[in-house]
């Protein structure tokens, strides 16, 4: 199994969800979350103050996959996340040691 | 769940068949009840009346005292002995009589206490005290339990104020945990307001009252909604097996199909009957404890009260910190006076007496009928709006009914359910939370709201946005392309019949049909791509409607849930506001109207500002071009009216130097307070100018020739033939308003690329008779052309836009530094 972790500007998550739940992927975990990588912050103005924004506001998506299907689910995602421009994103693939159903116990793939 | 499941062990199997085949539970209940005192009675001959001959009874408290043990609540008992028993033999019994109690099915629930213990006052445990309030005996040292009945009805009556006050306190907390709503989706029906508890805290009130003041019987009136929670406690009870007491959504799914439920029902209409049904409780409740707690005197509270009687009136009197009608009787011939109780709430946060509430909720027929008809109820409404207490006023609106009777539409959205997993509320809750949490940001002391508080102080009509928020969902109950629509095509109707102008009425509407855009670019548009910001630019139309929707927005997330407006959202919102600023500000003079198709009117819009458009109908253009002509004959076309409390000047004449500061130097020299003004020229060179403005001292209004005066000065000044510099020497300046560490830090910005040929100067300042004059004098000496002009003033704050060219180019570094120093002198002058 496969935890994949997609960091994407807010604006991608629905595409995001859609381009997941067109290739059968339901469960996920979003959270909101503020960041930057090489994008770094930039300055903006309001009223002639001018403010630092270093952290931009970005959208973690979080979900586990069979092994075998990652790189489907990683496609799918970059493919709904990418705009072409500096703070599209990243997404990380871990490997994952086992899952668990609280409900009934059910263990590896068919937790998930 | 479902019905099926196996029945626990105990004497229920019979009564759940007799509910589930459509038994009354209220009967239901008492038997239920009856059987356990006889299982009790059995056990105590069994196991503990061998060892306590006599110095234990036993007495059933709590519901099983009151005879309403629903199928799996906990059994509560007292154990009255004479005194604490150390005697092992003792406790073995003791131990063997709840384990065989609980072997047996029963959840018995003991505690062991002596007639002193029952009859002492224990602030940390007033459950104690309370439960006692339901006590009745059951078996045992009868000549015990005798003690216990002697003192106990003392031992409340010397303690009834402070038992009073804690049960009030605790009622108080509990509401508070349920953020003072019955309207959650799923809602715990024991402990939620408007839930069990509520009856139990009516009854107890009673116990506790004063015999010598008579309380109205709130229980006998509440019998349907009586009857109607507790069978819905049964259902859950029976179905879960357990003591369960919150009202899922898979429960609601299957109570629908229910027998007793009246079924099969939708499950949005049975919620909302319960919603209806827990609200009459909760109001009760409010009730109750409100007639208890006023009743209780207390020393410097009391004296504070009396100070408040004076603020009564001829037809309502304050009493003890509420209202109460002198004349009762006339809200049937004087429907209004009913929403006159709220406006004296709003002004002054103090609640109607509950008698005051209860025949309010007697009169809604005749105020119904009265409101059908087209009455001036925004008059009403905008006054409410605007005072201090707005939202407890709101709250009493909702709450009597009298929001629905005098706006029926409201019916149609109250206990409405739209079931998701991110609104915690019904559709009429959450309306009520949006204007709570626009309302609250008037006196909000979070940092990090600080920014959406300052702009709540620039919006000219509070009471508008109210308004529009109280609409913003009313259609979500109708089908239609989407809720936005027909919730302003329901408000339209609705703002007919209660006479809102027109011009209102277009402002409400359109914040109710647009009230979704933030939201949907917050969450689906990059914010950084430019065409995003024209996007909202152009849906908002000027900076004004922008304002308001941020504010709607802010307002609309925060009543989704307690949790909804994350600090993520908040700054992902500002930023929506932001980039949309930014690009109205910019277009006021990079966006013109290109009108080329021969009318006349194209060829007068030719070059003014995109938003001239946007803010001016057909009416306005029309009136325009007559001032045009007027102007091409004699210089100058200027038109001055009074228009709902305020003077409104257009000024139409061909540019020229010192044209901006010679108009408002004239109006100053009137004393007049300038509050609004646009100024922009099409691409004759033909300058429209146009003033709102205050007369702080009613000169206009007390005399009428003065109007006249006003205007020929004015056509002096933009004619160049008048030297207004010296008029206004003549006048005294008026006295600086306060002190300078009071007063609003200015804030100057330039922006030199928000145009391609003129410099954008912003100025924030605390206002003040003379300003604008000042400012536009600062520039016309500097020889500064002022290409267009967009104040603002809200709460002492001007908020001022220029563009402004030096010979036909923008600003030079060194002249804009040189600017800022004069205008911030002009600031703190």
């Amino acid at each position: 199994m496969k935890k994949i972790e997609a960091v994407i500007q807010p604006f991608k998550l629905e595409e995001v969800k859609e381009a997941l739940k067109a290739i059968g992927v339901d469960g996920m975990t979003v959270s909101e979350v503020r960041g930057h990588g090489r994008q770094k912050g930039h300055k903006e103005v309001y009223r002639g103050q001018e403010y630092q924004v270093d952290l931009l506001p970005k959208v973690k998506v979080e979900m586990v996959v069979a092994s075998a299907r990652a790189d489907e689910v990683v496609r799918a995602v970059a493919a709904a996340a990418k705009t072409g421009k500096i703070g599209d994103g990243k997404i990380f693939v871990y490997d994952v040691a086992d899952a668990i159903r609280i409900r009934n116990d059910e263990r590896g793939e068919a937790a998930l | 769940m479902s019905a099926e499941k196996p029945p626990s062990s105990g004497p229920l199997p019979d009564l759940r068949e007799r509910f589930f085949s459509g038994g009354n539970p209220v009967a239901i209940l008492p038997e239920r009840s009856a059987s356990v005192d006889e299982l009790i009675r059995e056990s105590f001959e069994k196991h503990l009346a061998p060892v306590f001959s006599k110095g234990m009874a036993v007495a059933a408290v709590g519901g099983f005292g009151r005879s309403e043990l629903f199928p799996h609540s906990d059994i509560d008992i007292l154990l009255l002995v004479d005194k604490a028993s150390q005697d092992e033999k003792a406790r073995d019994a003791l131990s063997t009589f709840l384990r065989k109690g609980w072997d047996g099915g029963l959840r018995l629930s003991h505690s062991v206490h002596t007639v002193e213990e029952c009859c002492q006052l224990h602030t940390g445990n007033l459950e104690l005290s309370i439960s006692l309030l339901d006590q009745r005996f059951l078996c045992g040292d009868s000549g015990l339990y005798q003690k216990l009945a002697v003192r106990l009805p003392k031992f409340i009556a010397a303690e009834r104020q402070a038992l009073i006050k804690g049960l009030v306190r605790q009622t108080r907390d509990r509401h508070e945990k349920f953020q003072n709503t019955v309207y959650h989706l799923e809602p715990n029906i024991k402990e939620a307001p408007g839930g069990l508890r509520d009856l139990h805290v009516i009854g107890w009130l009673a116990k506790l009252n004063d015999p010598a003041r008579e309380l109205p019987d709130w229980l006998s009136e509440l019998a349907r909604e009586i009857e109607f929670l507790y069978a819905i406690r049964c259902y859950l009870h029976f179905t879960a097996g357990r003591d369960q007491n919150v009202l899922q959504f898979d429960a609601q799914e299957e109570i629908v199909k229910q027998p007793f439920a009246g079924g099969p029902l939708p499950v949005e209409k049975w919620m909302r009957q319960y919603f209806l049904s827990a609200r009459r409780i909760h109001r009760a409740a409010r009730q109750a404890i409100d007639v208890t707690e006023t009743a209780i005197p207390s020393g410097l509270f009391t004296q504070f009260r009396e100070w408040r009687t004076r603020l009564s009136t001829s037809e309502i009197s304050v009493s003890k910190e509420r209202l109460l009608l002198r004349n009762p009787q006339s809200l049937e011939s004087d429907p209004e006076l009913a929403l006159r109780v709220v406006r004296f709430t709003a002004r002054h946060g103090l609640p109607p007496a509950a008698d005051t509430e209860r025949r309010i909720e007697r009169a809604l027929p005749a105020i119904e009928t009265f409101f059908a008809a087209e009455r001036p109820l925004w008059n009403h409404l905008r006054e409410i709006f605007s005072l201090p207490h707005a939202m407890q006023a709101l709250r009493i609106l909702h709450d009597t009914g009298l929001l629905g009777a005098v706006m029926p539409e409201w019916r149609m959205i109250e206990g409405f359910v739209i079931r998701d997993f991110y609104h915690r509320y019904t559709v009429d809750e959450h309306t009520l939370i949006v204007a709570e949490s626009l309302l609250e940001l008037r006196n909000n002391k979070d940092a990090a709201r600080r920014r959406f508080s300052e702009l709540l102080t620039e919006v000219e009509s509070v009471p508008l946005l109210v308004f529009a928020i109280l609409l913003h969902d009313i259609g979500k109950s109708i089908d239609g392309p989407t809720h936005a629509q027909e919730s302003a095509r329901l408000g339209e109707t609705i703002m007919q019949r209660i006479q809102m102008p027109e011009e209102e009425r277009g402002f409400v509407r359109f914040l109710v049909e647009q009230h979704l855009v933030l939201s949907s670019i917050m969450n689906g548009r990059d914010l950084d791509e430019p065409s995003t910001a024209k996007d909202l630019a152009a849906k908002a139309g000027t900076v004004e409607n922008l304002r308001y929707l941020a504010l709607m927005t802010y307002a609309d997330i925060s009543g989704v849930n307690p949790t909804a407006m994350t600090p993520w959202r908040l700054d992902q919102l500002w930023r929506v506001y932001s980039i949309g600023m930014r690009e109205l500000t910019r277009e006021l003079d990079t966006d013109r109207i290109h009108a080329a198709d021969g009318a006349p009117e194209s060829d007068f819009l030719e070059g003014f500002p995109s938003r001239y458009l946007r803010t001016h109908d057909k009416d306005e253009i029309a009136a325009h071009l007559k001032l045009e002509e007027q102007a091409r004959n004699g210089g100058a076309g200027v038109e001055l009216v009074r228009r709902g409390g305020v003077w409104k000047l257009t000024v139409i004449t061909l540019d020229r130097p010192r044209l901006f500061a010679s108009i408002v130097g004239a109006l100053s020299g009137f004393g007049m307070d300038i509050v609004k003004a646009e100024a922009f020229s099409n691409s004759k060179n033909e300058v429209l100018d146009s003033f709102t403005f205050a007369d702080p001292g009613r000169t206009l209004e007390l005399n009428p020739s003065e109007v006249d005066r006003l205007r020929s000065t004015v056509e002096k000044a933009a004619m160049g033939t008048l030297d207004v510099r010296q008029m206004l020497e003549r006048r005294m300046r008026p006295a600086t308003p306060k002190g300078a560490a009071e007063r609003l830090r200015p804030s100057i910005y330039f922006d030199g690329e928000a145009s391609l040929h003129a410099t954008l100067v912003e100025v924030i300042a605390e206002d003040r008779i003379g300003l604008l004059y000042d400012f536009a004098s600062v520039f016309a000496e500097s020889g500064f052309n002022v290409e267009v002009v967009l104040i603002d003033t809200e709460a002492h704050k001007a908020l001022d836009v220029f563009y402004l060219t030096r010979n036909g180019r923008k600003l030079t570094e060194n002249e804009q530094f040189v600017l800022e120093d004069r205008l911030r002198a002009v600031c703190m002058a």
